[in-house]
Parts: structure tokens; sequence; C-alpha cells
């Protein structure tokens, strides 16, 4: 692929995608109804559509899809950028806690039958709290060698785990309980006009800032030594990338729930079709990452009646898509 | 040894085998499982995990035979009220339905009172190996909760039983109190009534359960077409169902009631522009569950749907009549408001 188309097809893909996204859904609407709705933003054109129509496509449908797009596009690049600055493809956005504490935080916010706007707001703080946990662990003599921050990450992650159990375990099995369940498995059922005020300003800040240090990311990943002796400061890179990772994660944690795998796999993807440097790979990862969180929920919200849970589907599909990667390179790019 | 000493001893020999001989005098009980089970045929302690029927054996006049029941059960705020023993019951059970098995052998059942959910409960087992016996019941339908009343009463005792014979007639009574009326409704006259289900997450109770049937009953349609309660939907979903009418419930009723009526993606809904978004009262147990107030709940929902069909219907009345009745509590003015509100009393 040539590079200005890829990098044509890397910005249109998820912008086709959102709009075909508007058309599909379990209310129907006729395609010629969405356009001039969204017209209707700009142009002065008669309102001849009924009142539901246009409360189906600009409050629910396009802030879902937006969202989709943000959570998307964040975790993946969050992920790429760990990927990077762990020198591990294995890791994920949740290797430092963020995960199990934002949802800790949430299953709080549940018990005490909170708002879905105070409920983000606990998931995000907690979220926060528990990086910023891992953080102070992991720090010896003023700085964080990568294993410390894996381990600490892990005993962060166990604490708040077992917190989360403890509060399924006393929640009230008939309301609370099932309200925590399916909020762990990930939905974007959440998405309203409010909630994208809330969460997409962390997200574009951390993914604004992952992009400035990609290229410092480049050399990071060739590890502490090596970056310090090329003049990095790595102690700075460090808390930066994990102050902008952490961001997104947990205002990604906050509004949709745990949605495992795309933070895991869109980066090995990415990586696949433009290789490992970071100034080509984290744009990638958004994008890509973006498509295809996209593309999901608009399987879990109009397949069925019921609403499917993310955290389902990413991996029921992405699983046998990244199998089929796999054996079609032979793991060629890691 | 003389005489008198051997005549005391004789007579407290027998004395003993007598009453042991009533106490291993046994009856046969067929559950909703179809199994035949043998308890002892008169029961004092009574295991109950189930909160829905831990409010149904105290309406029934069972309640001071409970000797262990579920944490649930004894966070159920206005079943403390009416019956504040509860809260010293030991919980052998947990929220998670899990069994303390040293705290209920301990507290030394008779006989174990549970719901059948198409299985046996995961601890039937455990119990099995200490000669407990399990009755189960069914717990998803209103034809089920008559049966669940009468086999609740009959392994509890005479009086029992007498009470729930009294509430299942109470209760047919009512149904056909409404039926009378819902039953002529043309389809067009029937309501689509959407029940939603938790708090913070959107769920809506669906068809083949409890709440399909007394939305039926009382001449509504449930709008959710998906099997089961508590289900996971879409927004979209609810707004191509736009239902006419929106009960909520589940605590904390009240604030999720206001959290529909400020959010702007419902705002388009039918029932939230005609101002239909109801509270589901609360008492013993959840009205709108497999609980005693079912009875109620029908009534309620029927006068609900069609106020004038119903309008020479007190429900307020009918409310405090059945608590006096079946629960011998007669309800003050801001205890009637707050199980219609369903608030903690």
């Amino acid at each position: 692929m040539t590079k200005p188309r890829a990098i044509v097809l890397m910005i249109l893909a998820p912008l086709a995608l959102l709009y075909a996204s508007l058309l599909i859904g379990r209310f129907a609407v006729s395609p010629g109804d969405v356009t001039r709705i969204l017209m209707a933003r700009v142009f002065p054109i008669a309102h001849d559509w009924s009142g539901p129509v246009e409360t189906i496509v600009m409050q629910i449908r396009l802030p879902r899809a937006i969202l989709a797009l943000f959570v998307g596009a964040g975790l993946s690049i969050s992920g790429a950028a760990y990927q990077g600055m762990f020198r591990n493809p294995l890791v994920s956005t949740d290797i430092l806690g963020v995960t199990a504490a934002s949802g800790f935080g949430a299953a709080v916010a549940l018990l005490l039958s909170r708002n879905a706007l105070q409920l983000q707001l606990f998931a995000f703080i907690f979220g926060l709290a528990g990086v910023a946990l891992t953080y102070l662990i992991a720090r010896v003599y003023r700085s964080t060698p990568v294993l410390m921050l894996v381990l600490s990450g892990v005993v962060v992650g166990a604490f708040f785990s077992a917190l989360l159990s403890a509060a399924k375990y006393v929640a009230d099995p008939e309301s609370k309980l099932p309200a925590i369940t399916y909020w762990l498995l990930g939905s974007l059922n959440a998405a309203s006009v409010q909630s994208l005020a809330s969460v997409l300003p962390p997200i574009t800040a951390g993914s604004v800032g992952l992009l400035i240090m990609s290229w410092r990311l480049n050399v990071l990943s060739m590890g502490d030594e090596e970056a310090r002796s090329l003049g990095l400061r790595t102690e700075w890179l460090k808390g930066g990338i994990i102050i902008c990772t952490t961001l997104i994660t947990a205002a990604a944690v906050s509004v949709c729930g745990i949605v495992g795998w795309v933070g895991l796999v869109i980066p090995h993807v990415g990586r696949m079709l433009v290789g490992p440097d970071h100034r080509r790979l984290l744009p990638a990862a958004l994008s890509i990452g973006a498509t295809y969180l996209l593309f999901i929920d608009d399987i879990a919200r109009s397949a069925t009646a019921g609403e499917i849970p993310l955290g389902i589907l990413t991996a029921m599909i992405g699983a046998p898509f990244f199998a089929y990667l796999l054996r079609k390179t032979r793991g060629s790019w890691l | 040894m003389n005489w008198r000493k051997s005549l005391a001893c004789a007579l407290w020999l027998a004395g003993i085998v007598m009453l042991s001989a009533a106490a291993q005098a046994q009856r046969v009980i067929t559950d909703a499982a179809g199994r035949r089970v043998t308890i002892p045929s008169i029961v004092t302690r009574v295991a109950d995990p189930w909160p829905a029927n831990n409010a149904m054996v105290l309406m029934l006049g069972g309640a001071d035979k409970l000797v262990a029941t579920s944490d649930q059960a004894r966070r159920q705020p206005w079943l403390r009220k009416l019956y504040p023993r509860i809260a010293l019951v030991p919980a052998a059970f947990d929220a998670a339905g899990e069994v303390n098995i040293e705290t209920l052998i301990g507290a030394r059942p008779d006989v174990v009172l549970m719901a059948y959910g198409g299985a046996l409960p995961k601890w039937a087992e455990a119990v099995d190996s200490y000669h407990v016996p399990i009755i189960l019941m069914p717990n998803s339908s209103l034809e089920g909760l008559k049966v669940t009343a009468r086999i609740t009463g009959e392994v509890l005792g005479a009086s029992e039983s007498r009470a729930a014979e009294e509430y299942i007639r109470y209760f047919d009574d009512n149904i056909h109190k409404v039926l009378r009326v819902t039953s002529k409704l043309p389809d067009s006259a029937r309501p689509k009534v959407l029940h939603t289900a938790s708090g913070g997450i959107l769920t809506v109770d669906g068809r083949q359960s409890v709440i399909d049937d007394w939305i039926n009953i009382a001449g509504g349609v449930n709008a959710a077409d998906v099997a089961g309660l508590g289900r996971p939907v879409t927004m979209e979903q609810v707004a191509a169902w736009n239902p006419d009418v929106i009960i909520v419930g589940t605590a904390p009723n009240q604030q999720s009631r206001q959290a529909i009526l400020a959010d702007p993606r419902w705002r388009q809904i039918k029932a939230v522009r005609d101002g239909k978004v109801f509270v589901n009262p609360s008492g013993a147990y959840l009205w709108d569950r497999h609980s005693a107030e079912a009875a109620l709940q029908v009534l309620w929902a029927a006068k609900l749907l069609h106020p004038s069909q119903f309008t020479d219907l007190d429900v307020n009345q009918e409310t405090r009549l059945f608590y006096a009745r079946f629960f011998h509590h007669q309800l003050t003015d801001s205890e009637l408001t707050s199980i219609m509100n369903a608030t903690a009393p």
C-alpha cells in the first residue's frame, strides 16, 4: 500500500463507518431522514420527519457511535504505547490495575445507587487512584523500573479485584448484582450527549499526549539504559505515558465498563500493517481501534432485541480474526 | 427402689417414647420439582433463604418457626418493619445464594424451603447429606405463586395451611375482579407497558415471567419482547417499542424514575411525553415479583392502566385491608405512602 493512500484510508474508514452506523439500528429510520437530519444541523432544511426519529439519530445513535470511535481509538493507542514502554507484546491497558480499580469504583457507585454520571465519576477517580497507588509502590530510589511497575500493577489489580468481588458479594441479587455484572461485561448504552462531554476531553488529551511522545517511545522501547544514554529523561517520559494512558483508560472504562481485547490486539494489527515505528503505529492504532469498536458495537446494539455485552463480542469476533492474521503472517511482525 | 420411684420412672420413659413417636411421625409432600419429599408431621423449625417467601411465611403466620434465612431477606426494610425478629434469624445463606452449611445445620431446621428454577439448588447435595429435606416451590408465574402459598402453608402446619387457602381465595377473587373488565378489552385498548428492573443500568422485565402475567391480567401488553427478567436492552430498542406506560421496579425506584424523566434520550418515548412513568409499590417484598403482594399488584396495575374502567376500585383502601387482614398490621397514612412510593418505612 502506498503511503498517501494508506493515510487517506485510515482517515476515511472510521468516518464512513460512522455514517453507516447512523443508518443501522432496531428503530426503522430511512437513510434519507438520517441524511437530512444531519444536514439540517448545518443547512436550513424543513423538518419533515417525526420527533422520535431525530431523537434516535441525534441523541442515541450519534453519541453512541462517537463514543465507540473514541473508546476504541483510546484503548488501542494506550495499548500500543504500553506495549512499547514495557517492551512486551502481551501487555494491555489494564497492566497497572486501572481496570480493576475503575470496576470497583463503579461497583461502589452502583451499590450506593448513584446515577449514571456519578457512576462515571466514581469509576474514573478510582481508576486514577489505582494507578497512582501502583506508581507509588513501584517507585524505588527516584526511579520506577519496568519490572517493579508490572509487579505492583499485579498487586494493585489483585487487591481491587478482591474488593470488587466483595462488593458483588454484598450486592442485592435482585437489583444491584445484575447491574454490576452487566456493567463489568461492557456496554456503550450509557452514551449520551452529557457522557460524551465528560469522557471525550480526557481521551482526546491523553491521545494527543501519546502522539506527541511517539518518537520518544521509539527510543524508550530500546530500553531504559539506552534511552538514558541518548539523553532522554526516561522517568519523566514514563510518567507522562502512564498519565496519558491512565486518563484514556479510566475515562473509557468509566463510561462503558470493561472492554477487553481491544487494547491488547489492535496494536498488533497496527504493527502488521505499518510496522513497529510508533510515529506510524500510534495513529494507525487510533484509526483501527476506532473502526473496530464501532463495528462491534453496531452488532451489539442491533443484532438482537436485547443488548449483547461488548466484552463478549470483542473477543468472540476478534479472536478468530486475530488467529487468521497470525496464521497468515506467521507472526513475522513480532 | 420404692414403687413410687419406679412408677415415675416408667411414666417418664413412656412419655419419652410417645414424644419421640410423635416427632418421628412423618408425612409426604410433593414439591414443584415433582419430588415426593418426606418431612416431619409437625414442623417447628424452618429454613428459608428465599426473601419473597420469607414474607409469605410471615403472612401465613409461621414466621416464628424461621430458624435460618438469607442476608437479602434480613435486609428487606418493610419485612423488618413488619417482623423485627427477622434481623435476628441467622443468615445461613448469603446474597449470592451460597450456603454456610454449619450455620444451617446448627439451626436444626426440620425442612428447607426454596424456589425452584428448573434445577436443584447447588447446595442441595450438601444439605441432603444431613438428612434435612428440601421443598422446592415454583417462582416464575402467578399460578405458581398460588402453588407456593399452598405448599408453604402445608409445610408449616394446619393453621398456616388455612391461611394459605384464604389467601389463595382472595388472590383469585382479585384476579377475577380485574379480568371481568380487562378480558373484554380489544387489543387496541391494551397499553404497551415497559417494566424496568434495575437501577444504574438499563434492564427490563420480559415475557414468560410473573411480571408478564400481571401485565396481561391488568389489561396491558408487555412492551419488552425479550424472554426473562432483568434483560439488558439498548435505548434505541426502548424507543422502537415506544411503550405507553413505564413502571419502574426494584430499588431505588424513585431515583430511577427521576433519571428517566431527566434524560433527553427518553423524552420522545410516548410514556414520558404523556407523563406516564410510575414507581412500582414495594412492601414486605417487591409487589411486582413472586411476592404475596402480587394479589395487590394486579389491582394496582389494573387501576393504573385503565382508571376509567375501575372507578369503584380504591387501591389505597384495598392495600390497608390487605395488610390488616393478612399481615395483621394497620397501616398509618405515612406507611401507606411509603409502600406505594416504594421507599423504606
